[in-house]
């Protein structure tokens, strides 16, 4: 990687930074963090570094949240009302917490479907990528255990909705339900547990595996989408990239990637002025709503445990899952561009059709 | 030895018709005894084969038996029978036909020395059905009341049949005759849902109808009207069908003394508030449930109840009989829903006019400030807001309002006015509620315009930035 020399600041600012050089050589550390270039082809349309400007909204907006909200069955609903109703601007904050945890969910399945297509997941950057697939299965279990916190009916059913395709799994459902729910029902112990790992196991693990994918992903650089890497010639061996072809990450990558965190921003304001999130009836585990349905994420799985078989249905993700986790690992094929992997690349393309087409058909069902 | 040969196979086959008849009759002792012993020829020529595989000493219907197994409409009968109350609680086809089950020989099973009479004669069902109906110690295990028999023949049903007249609903032309459900269950013609047809398949059949000079529009105007749309539409069975103001095994249309009671088993609070009036006091001169509300074409009321859109020139005699000048009620002049007005008696030029007045003036006003408030709340609901406050509010002001529509028969002023008049402030406090939050929906979409703005301005910079960059990168 080329690495340039930061020029000199003065006055303040210099001095500072100069003392904080002096202890912990932060100078170096900068310089090694962000002065370094990227391939001018490399297209990733900005999804990975939005998805974490999600997750830093999301921090924020959801320790402001906490501030107010009771993590019980009595206070959950009636706090979530205070915010919404007394807080000031509680209801854009948490408006903008909920539009935020769908778009986290939407950029992320961006991401992994952009690096998956144009296949940048292979060696040597396979780590990288099974990590981002646990970041993915993270983000997911955050919308799950975040949507039960409001305690209303919508909340409630559809937790119990998804808890149930858990419970299906052959062999450790009964464990996994009970696990989930803290017991056999949705009580006031499932609340504890999801408000829990919601707050703080979530967050933790989160930003450990965070940390661990910005880490290898700084270590290699962008990948080049147009550059396949030579399995006898890894990328630490290649020939240099020519001057002409690399992008100074900073400030020339950086400064689109503001851009587009200040679109995704201007994008939550309007959803969250126009479309704020709503509160239906508190949780009545007595009364059935007539259409049971989980979050639009797993609507697709929903709608799949309905016309197979139940033990199929929660298998299929049990087999999936593993299998796009090693992906890198299996799929030995060295080349990127889609009309040389024509068999991933179809596969892959049937897989989202089948998942948008499942979740449409869930959602008017 | 071809004479042997012959007397031998002669009695070869009369020891084995003999043994035929012997083992056939052995189904059943009665069989035995009642059967003739004459000759086996005579005894051959009289005796039926059936497919009875039953013995004497199990408990046997050969009735089912065999029905089950014949030709035509028999099977479906049996199988009708068997899946029926009667057939779960073990009442036979004897208990109804007459009859011997235990016999397995349908000449003497079905025989009149056996009690068997077929199908019941229409005048003679209600008793045979109030046979077992009207007996307390059969029906106890059942919970079943046991009064319908006495209160069939005090119906105008059981009233014509009594008098000869077949052609009126007996037991089995509402509850079946084989297939007989219990009421609860939704398939029965008789569950709640049902009855409305179940009674228009005879009052819609003019030609049923015609020797009892009975209109046969009333399904057609119920199902249109208040109660109908309840009952068939929202399949609410709490709804009244035919049967919950007609009565059913006593059915007999209300008098216009009874109607009030009888509207008031469910419009509890309205007969009260009813009873308090002027009105009830006039005894048969008294404008009843239906003089305002008609009977089968019940609408939902509303404040053009109280006058007619165009004047109206006084008739005297819609109210006063024209010889003695006493208070009557003409019912044709109500039949027409557009004349169920007050303004039907209380012409213009009276004093009561201007009461009339002012209490549709009560109630326009509380149920328009009720209406306001609901458009405002789905407003603000539409835009997002959460807005149960104002619900709340606005459910205390429905309350309210109906409370005043149940006491406008009162027909006194100060009683309604309180009433609407807390209608109308809670529904303007549901209003204010509403407004405020719209005005909050509003400063949020200004305040939205504003943070887009800043961020559009900050976008641009940044464009700008980066272009220059690029340009010294090129």
């Amino acid at each position: 990687m080329d690495r340039t020399n930061p020029e000199k600041p003065s006055g303040l600012f210099n001095g500072i930074v100069d003392w904080m050089d002096e202890r912990f050589q932060v100078r170096t550390l900068v310089q090694s963090a962000l002065h370094v270039k990227i391939p001018r082809k490399a297209k990733t349309f900005y999804l990975g570094g939005i998805t974490m400007f999600l997750f830093m909204v999301q921090v924020v907006t959801g320790s402001l949240l906490a501030l107010y909200y009771q993590p019980t069955p009595d206070r959950a609903y009636d706090s979530v009302m205070f915010i919404m109703s007394n807080v000031n601007f509680g209801w854009l904050i948490r408006s903008i917490h909920s539009w935020g945890a769908n778009l986290m969910i939407v950029s992320v399945v961006l991401h992994l479907l952009r690096v998956f297509f144009q296949g940048v997941y292979k060696r040597p950057r396979e780590l990288t990528w099974v990590a981002g697939m646990f970041l993915l299965i993270v983000t997911l279990v955050f919308g799950f255990t975040g949507y039960l916190l409001p305690w209303d009916q919508r909340a409630y059913w559809a937790t119990t909705v998804g808890t149930e395709i858990a419970g299906a799994m052959p062999f450790v459902g009964e464990f996994a339900l009970n696990f989930l729910r803290s017991g056999p029902d949705i009580t006031a112990s499932t609340l504890s547990r999801f408000f829990g790992m919601h707050t703080l196991w979530l967050p933790m693990t989160l930003a450990a595996m965070l940390l661990v994918h910005l880490v290898l992903f700084h270590q290699q650089g962008i990948a080049d989408p147009t550059k396949p890497v030579s399995r006898a010639k890894p990328d630490a061996s290649a020939t240099p990239e020519p001057e002409g072809k690399l992008l100074p990450f900073f400030p020339h990558y950086l400064l689109s990637e503001a851009i587009a965190w200040y679109v995704i921003l201007g994008i939550l304001i309007i959803l969250a002025s126009l479309w704020p999130v709503g509160l239906e009836a508190k949780a009545n585990a007595l009364q059935t709503p007539a259409h049971v349905k989980p979050e639009w994420y797993f609507l697709f799985l929903y709608q799949l445990l309905k016309f197979v078989p139940r033990v199929a249905g929660v298998l299929a993700p049990i087999v999936a899952i593993p299998l796009l986790v090693l992906l890198p690992f299996f799929d030995r094929n060295p080349e990127l561009k889609p009309r040389k992997r024509l068999f991933a690349v179809i596969i892959g393309l049937l897989t989202v059709a089948g998942i948008i087409g499942l979740t449409i058909w869930g959602q008017f069902s | 030895m071809k004479h042997k040969l012959a007397i031998s196979i002669v009695s070869a086959v009369l020891f084995l018709l003999i043994g035929i008849i012997t083992v056939s009759a052995q189904g059943s002792d009665k069989a035995i005894l009642s059967a003739p012993t004459s000759t086996p020829a005579a005894a051959a020529d009289r005796v039926v084969t059936t497919t009875v595989k039953s013995t004497a000493k199990a408990k046997v219907d050969t009735c089912y038996d065999c029905h089950a197994e014949l030709l035509d409409k028999h099977p479906k009968v049996a199988a009708d029978w068997k899946d029926s109350v009667h057939g779960a609680a073990g009442v036979s086809c004897a208990d109804c036909h007459g009859g011997d089950p235990t016999l397995d020989q349908m000449k003497t099973s079905m025989s009149a020395a056996a009690g068997f009479i077929g199908v019941p004669d229409r005048t003679k069902t209600p008793e045979i059905c109030g046979a077992c109906h009207s007996n307390v110690e059969r029906m106890r295990q059942y919970n079943l009341p046991t009064d319908q028999y006495s209160k069939y023949k005090d119906s105008v049903h059981g009233a014509k049949l009594a008098e000869g007249v077949t052609q009126v609903a007996i037991c089995s032309d509402c509850h079946g005759s084989h297939a007989i459900k219990k009421a609860s269950d939704p398939t029965a013609d008789v569950y709640p849902l049902n009855v409305p047809a179940l009674c228009s398949r005879c009052h819609s059949d003019a030609k049923m109808m015609e020797p009892f000079n009975i209109p046969t529009n009333q399904f057609d105007v119920y199902k249109s009207s208040v109660h109908g749309e309840a009952l068939l539409g929202k399949q609410d069975v709490r709804a009244p069908n035919c049967a919950s103001c007609h009565g059913s095994h006593d059915a007999k249309p209300p008098t216009s003394a009874e109607v009030v009671n009888v509207c008031g088993k469910c419009h509890t609070a309205t007969q009260n508030y009813y009873e308090q009036s002027l009105h009830s006091q006039l005894k048969e001169a008294a404008p009843k449930c239906w003089t305002c509300h008609g009977n089968h074409d019940v609408t939902k009321p509303d404040e053009n109840m109280f006058t007619h859109t165009a004047s109206t020139e006084p008739v005297c005699t819609t109210c006063h009989d024209i010889q003695t000048l006493d208070l009557i009620v003409d019912k044709a002049k109500f039949a027409n829903p557009d004349d169920r007005r007050c303004d039907t008696c209380h012409h213009q030029d009276s004093w009561i006019y201007e009461q009339v007045l002012s209490l549709k003036s009560a109630m326009t006003v509380a149920d328009l400030a009720y209406k306001q408030g609901d458009v405002m709340i789905a407003e603000a609901i539409g835009r997002g807001m959460i807005m149960n406050d104002a619900e709340s509010r606005l459910a205390e002001a429905r309350t309210s309002l109906i409370s005043a529509r149940a006491a406008i028969h009162t027909t006194k002023l100060t009683e309604v006015t309180k009433l609407t008049d807390k209608a109308d402030a809670s529904a303007k406090e549901a209003q204010q509620m509403a407004s405020d939050k719209l005005g909050e929906n509003l400063f949020r979409r200004e305040a939205m315009f504003v943070a887009m703005g800043v961020i559009i301005t900050n976008i641009g910079i940044l464009a700008v930035v980066r272009r220059r960059l690029y340009k010294e990168l090129e």
